[in-house]
């Protein structure tokens, strides 16, 4: 009896610590949907983007902390460009404009990567395993990955220092103004064109971050592309401009697709993980739009 | 108006048009005196919020342009500045609609308005009790999430943002929209204060005549894009046409807006 109840909770941790995979790639989206009201289907190049790029500077000799220091100003660089090339003339389009826009840009993404670094799949090692942690393994008979434990850390890490930012900073109040009524917000004199290069390039940060955790896992390969995608049913479950419901949205989807895989996978011979998520979304869809933690409509009649 | 007074705007035969087809406004032209307020008058689709777009430069953000004519502003031309670069320069516009951030609270709205300005925490607090002094209703309601406050409330947050740029001349557009006549009285007094006090020059677009006139100095009436009538606002309260078309009020009794209208057509075919 405690054996299947040890196994549940350990099924249950490691679906939501593989959840926070999913939180780190959808926090790109949230940083993005609240400045423009747009997903960002570039989201999903930008990781692999990133992280292709911190394999290659690495492989060029670089130290792991210069690697990931100069990934970070590219990031910020293709933050740059984006705002100056791909937003700016499409100021004032509609949202549809610019969401046909980031289709655009992640297949410009994912070609200057490949075309510079080449298409074949790269291991990355961040010096941690993917593989229980003895002392937890021994003390609480959990076993627990190391590069989930930590990737729950980071991403952690990562919200609450987003959240700080938004909620105390100037920068942050004048991205929820701008969140809120982009046209109000520039009325007043804040310049879209700085919020929408500190959304950026903490996206691309973001992505950067969440490529590494993926790609110490999975292998630094094209497919990361897809996996991005599975931060829609997140998003969806959270709500698209919340950051705490990126978190939850993640760790929800982990959870939930790893029990089902587990207890009721094997009725369907297995592989219940790659759609369970979407099922809940859909539900999600029908009975709660606007997600767990999505800005409800506020609306004066 | 006096003679040696300052115009701090001056807008000279504007033409704008919207998606390079759309001809808004034809041929206006205003005057504002430092330190005073001018009503923008006229019904809707007159072009009363396109005037005050193509001064604060919001035009461009709705694709229109001003294709002819001349804005100038504390000695500078107006042309391609964007609204933030505008707001550096002392002007701000109150859009139409209030259009406050719904998701923030009451003071990080007025605090939002500070954006541009490079303040110190005790010289933004100071400039916040400075608003609420002003906005005695608001510093109740700071906490309250702006969404969720009245219309009027609403009003005075979108005023009271603008005001915390630190302008030298305010654009309204329409702040009595959709209030009852209690409310736009109130908003109406806390103006006249903020320019008697703060000695910020406005120019304030409405549909509301009465009222827009009696807490004006000068005032514009504009109809399809055209400057009709102009003059001091006592002279305007006073105008025959004014009473009639605007004031609803004709030969001592009141007519609605579309007796008025015919009696004005009755008029011209028998001059014809």
């Amino acid at each position: 009896m405690t054996d299947s109840i040890l196994f549940f909770f350990e099924v249950f941790v490691g679906g939501l610590l593989s959840g926070t995979m999913y939180s780190l790639v959808a926090l790109g989206f949230v940083l993005i949907y609240k400045a423009s009201s747009t997903f960002n289907f570039a989201q999903g190049a930008m990781v692999f983007f990133a992280v292709l790029s911190f394999c290659g500077f690495m492989e060029y000799g670089m130290p792991f902390g210069v690697a990931f220091f100069a990934v970070v100003l590219l990031m910020i660089l293709v933050g740059l460009l984006t705002e100056r090339l791909v937003l700016r003339p499409l100021m004032n389009q509609s949202e549809d404009t610019i969401l046909m826009a980031t289709i655009g840009l992640g297949f410009v993404l994912e070609g200057i990567a490949q075309a510079k670094w080449g298409v074949e799949v790269r291991k990355l090692s961040l010096g941690i395993g993917d593989f229980p942690i003895p002392w937890i393994a021994d003390n609480l008979k959990l076993f627990i990955s190391a590069l989930d434990l930590t990737a729950g850390l980071v991403a952690f890490g990562m919200i609450l220092l987003l959240t700080l930012l938004f909620k105390y900073t100037k920068i942050g109040l004048g991205l929820r103004a701008v969140a809120d009524d982009p046209g109000a917000a520039s009325s007043i004199g804040i310049p879209l064109k700085h919020i929408m290069l500190l959304v950026w390039s903490a996206a691309g940060v973001v992505a950067l971050v969440a490529g590494m955790m993926w790609g110490a896992r999975a292998g630094v390969q094209f497919a990361l592309i897809e996996l991005a995608l599975k931060a829609l049913p997140v998003l969806i479950i959270g709500g698209f401009s919340s950051i705490p419901g990126a978190i939850v949205g993640g760790l929800l989807v982990g959870a939930v697709e790893k029990v089902l895989e587990v207890y009721i996978g094997p009725y369907f011979k297995g592989g219940i993980e790659a759609w369970a998520p979407y099922m809940l979304s859909i539900l999600f869809l029908l009975y709660r739009p606007e997600g767990l933690f999505g800005e409800k409509i506020i609306r004066r009649v | 108006m006096e003679k040696d007074c300052k115009n701090i705007l001056e807008v000279k035969n504007i033409e704008v048009v919207y998606d390079n087809v759309i001809l808004a406004l034809h041929n206006v032209s205003l005057k504002v005196p430092q330190g005073k307020i001018v009503a923008l008058l006229g019904a809707n689709g007159a072009g009363k919020s396109t005037t005050l777009k193509s001064i604060s430069t919001m035009l461009a953000s709705e694709r229109g342009k001003v294709t002819k004519g001349s804005i100038n502003y504390d000695d500078k031309v107006i042309n391609n500045q964007t609204p933030s670069e505008m707001v550096g320069f002392g002007m701000v516009q109150v859009l139409e609609g209030r259009r406050c951030f719904g998701h923030l609270t009451v003071e990080e709205n007025i605090i939002a308005g500070a954006y541009s300005r490079k303040l110190s925490r005790g010289d933004l607090n100071q400039e916040l009790e400075k608003i609420y002094s002003y906005f005695k209703r608001l510093k109740e309601r700071r906490k309250s999430q702006a969404g969720f406050t009245s219309g009027g409330e609403q009003q005075m947050v979108a005023v009271a943002r603008a005001m915390m740029t630190k302008p030298k001349m305010l654009l309204l557009d329409e702040p009595s929209m959709g209030l009852a006549p209690q409310l736009v009285a109130e908003i109406f007094n806390i103006v006249k204060m903020l320019n008697e006090k703060e000695g910020v020059s406005i120019l304030l677009a409405e549909q509301n005549t009465n009222i827009a006139l009696k807490n004006s100095d000068y005032g514009y009436i504009i109809e399809t894009g055209n400057v009709m009538l102009e003059g001091s606002a006592k002279s305007l309260l006073g105008n025959d046409k004014v009473k009639e078309l605007y004031l609803g009020i004709s030969k001592g009794k009141r007519l609605n807006f579309r007796d008025a209208v015919k009696d004005n057509e009755k008029k011209i075919n028998k001059a014809h």
